[in-house]
């Protein structure tokens, strides 16, 4: 009860400094925190999947690029829908949908697949989508598309899209958590542990499989079309990106697959080694990203929550000889 | 009809690179139970080894296979005994595939600071040359990749399944325990098997050097590939491979021919993601090892 109050606390204590930061922070700060939560949101709404039933997506990226897309061809198609940051709105749910659609119908036939076989047809659905968008000339994803840019005047471009990243890092988060604290959430965990098992003992896996990959696709097309708003004008190549996929992976294994605050956590040192750290090393940014995935797999399987909690495991093991010494 | 017959023998000649491009892939897989992602590392490896030896020592790419193949058996073995073995011993079988993923990445990047992003060929002076019979033409290199890749293949068939080595592979894909009680090094064939894999990837890097364009980026397409082969053909078996290459190969030309160039991928996992769902065994199901 006590642990639950003070993480909520503390919640509410970032969100507020987060919410204050842009005030006194220059423009390079903003960005990297903008790029941060863009990624820890991705992050968020992987692991939902990925995280907590255990279906490792390869080919999340393909959600980033349909909501990108069906964004941009939804304004250009049936106009704009306001002006200004509310212009957003439409595009943007309406992306989610699509994806949350699209998810849907692939879902029956591609969650049959378990363990790597759905992680490669997952990187296989994205290079399919990735490639149809490309070549087929009505998605113009050679060629590329625009999409009005929502930012107030007045405002600097970086300070809009933090708090609009932010504000979907929130809401992906608070998504999670209810997840995790739902009947749904339990049913994930089933299906992660042992899915014959959890199937026999009543649990309706198919359809929380594919509620949880709805979801998250749901949530990762959202972000990919407010991804889209930020970068203005896109190609296929823009955001069907073979790294965004494996971002999504690395950072949660990073912090702590399943775990709620692991995938921010991952988020934030890799993006700190990678953005702050190692920002003139931009050509290197790949072999420097497989030396730390590598190095973490190996010292630490768990990520950095996982190591963290089996060191208060083992520390709080020698308090416990200690005590039972002294008492003896 | 003409035409179907051409785009038929282009498929196969394209399909038998495919296969061996994909063997070690699939005897990795059959064997240790590792998807290995860094495959197509190999593969661009070995087309880059051979493109070297090629422009400095002018070394035909066909001849290049053997010390291509030789570097990349050590390189294997090595990467097997020390990366993938720990990864495994310490975290997971799926961890293995992050593993190989993030290695993979290291040695894009590398190889892309080593020789550049831009696409190369190697065009030995056969390169441009084809053969004709009646109104079907074929390019010299097809046919030369063609054979190639089946002598390999089978050189792999009956070492796997006439030596002594080939039988201690298979008992160590069927049960490793067992094998170890009866006196074989599971740890020590296991990076030989994966040596093994690598050395073939390489060798298939070699011949696909000269008969399509690669660049650092094309390692994600011949992994992907691999696994499609192995899905097709089923896991583990030179036989399956070929199978699963060839129609590969097929599928392959008979979109770009009859439905469009660009679909081709598309074409591929489509049926990469039917074949999941109806056979998931491939083709040939296991060829040996128990039910995985």
């Amino acid at each position: 009860m006590s642990s639950r109050t003070t993480a909520i606390a503390i919640t509410v204590l970032l969100v507020l400094v987060a919410a204050l930061l842009p005030l006194w922070m220059g423009p390079f700060f903003t960005r990297v925190i903008q790029l941060f939560f863009f990624s820890a949101a991705l992050a968020v709404a992987w692991n939902i999947l990925g995280g907590f039933s255990g279906y490792w997506s390869f080919g999340h990226a393909a959600f980033i690029g349909m909501g990108a897309f069906s964004a941009a061809h939804l304004v250009a198609q049936l106009g704009p829908f306001g002006s200004g940051p509310w212009s957003m709105v439409v595009p943007v749910l309406a992306a989610g949908l699509i994806c949350g659609v699209f998810a849907a119908i692939i879902a029956y036939p591609i969650l049959r697949l378990r363990g790597i076989y759905f992680a490669i047809a997952m990187l296989g659905v994205s290079q399919v989508v990735g490639e149809l968008v490309n070549n087929v000339r009505w998605f113009q994803g050679g060629t590329g598309v625009f999409l009005q840019s929502p930012v107030p005047a007045g405002m600097r471009p970086e300070v809009f899209y933090y708090y609009i990243f932010g504000a979907l890092l929130l809401l992906g988060f608070l998504i999670s958590v209810a997840v995790r604290n739902a009947r749904f959430g339990y049913a994930l965990f089933a299906i992660r542990e042992d899915e014959d098992t959890a199937m026999m003992l009543g649990v309706a896996t198919e359809r929380y499989k594919i509620m949880a990959f709805v979801l998250s696709a749901t949530l990762v097309g959202m972000l990919g079309a407010v991804y889209g708003y930020s970068v203005g004008y896109l190609t296929t190549y823009t955001v069907f990106r073979l790294d965004f996929s494996l971002n999504m992976i690395v950072f949660c294994l990073i912090g702590g697959i399943g775990t709620l605050y692991g995938p921010i956590i991952g988020t934030a040192i890799m993006l700190f080694i990678t953005q702050v750290l190692l920002s003139r090393f931009l050509d290197m940014h790949l072999l420097i990203t497989g030396a730390i995935v590598v190095t973490i797999i190996l010292l630490m399987p768990g990520g950095v929550i996982g190591a963290f909690n089996s060191l208060r495991r083992k520390s709080s093991d020698q308090a416990n000889t200690t005590r039972a010494e002294a008492a003896r | 009809m003409m035409l179907f017959l051409q785009t038929t023998i282009n498929g196969l000649a394209l399909g038998g690179i495919y296969a061996l491009a994909a063997v070690g892939f699939s005897l990795v897989f059959g064997v240790l139970g590792i998807v290995n992602l860094t495959h197509g590392i190999f593969v661009i490896a070995g087309a880059y080894g051979a493109l070297i030896l090629f422009t400095q020592f002018g070394i035909d790419p066909l001849i290049a296979i053997v010390p291509v193949a030789a570097v990349m058996f050590v390189v294997g073995y090595l990467y097997q005994r020390t990366i993938i073995h720990w990864a495994i011993s310490r975290a997971s079988l799926v961890a293995s595939l992050v593993v190989t993923f993030g290695v993979a990445m290291m040695a894009r990047n590398a190889l892309q600071l080593a020789f550049g992003p831009d696409i190369h060929t190697i065009t030995p002076s056969y390169s441009f040359s084809s053969l004709t019979l009646g109104d079907l033409r074929i390019d010299v290199v097809r046919v030369v990749g063609l054979a190639a890749s089946l002598f390999l293949l089978i050189a792999l068939a009956v070492i796997l399944n006439k030596t002594h080595f080939g039988r201690a592979i298979r008992a160590t894909a069927q049960q490793p325990l067992a094998a170890s009680l009866c006196g074989l090094n599971v740890r020590n064939l296991h990076g030989l098997t994966f040596a093994s894999g690598a050395a073939m990837a390489a060798a298939s890097g070699a011949i696909i050097g000269i008969v399509q364009p690669f660049a650092a980026a094309s390692e994600v397409a011949w992994t992907l590939n691999a696994f499609i082969v192995v899905v097709l053909g089923g896991i583990g078996s030179p036989a399956g491979a070929l199978v699963g290459g060839l129609l590969l190969g097929l599928i392959n030309a008979y979109t770009a021919q009859f439905i469009g160039p660009a679909l081709t991928q598309a074409a591929m996992f489509l049926v990469l993601v039917l074949m999941l769902l109806v056979r998931p065994n491939g083709l040939l199901g296991n060829a040996f090892g128990e039910t995985r």
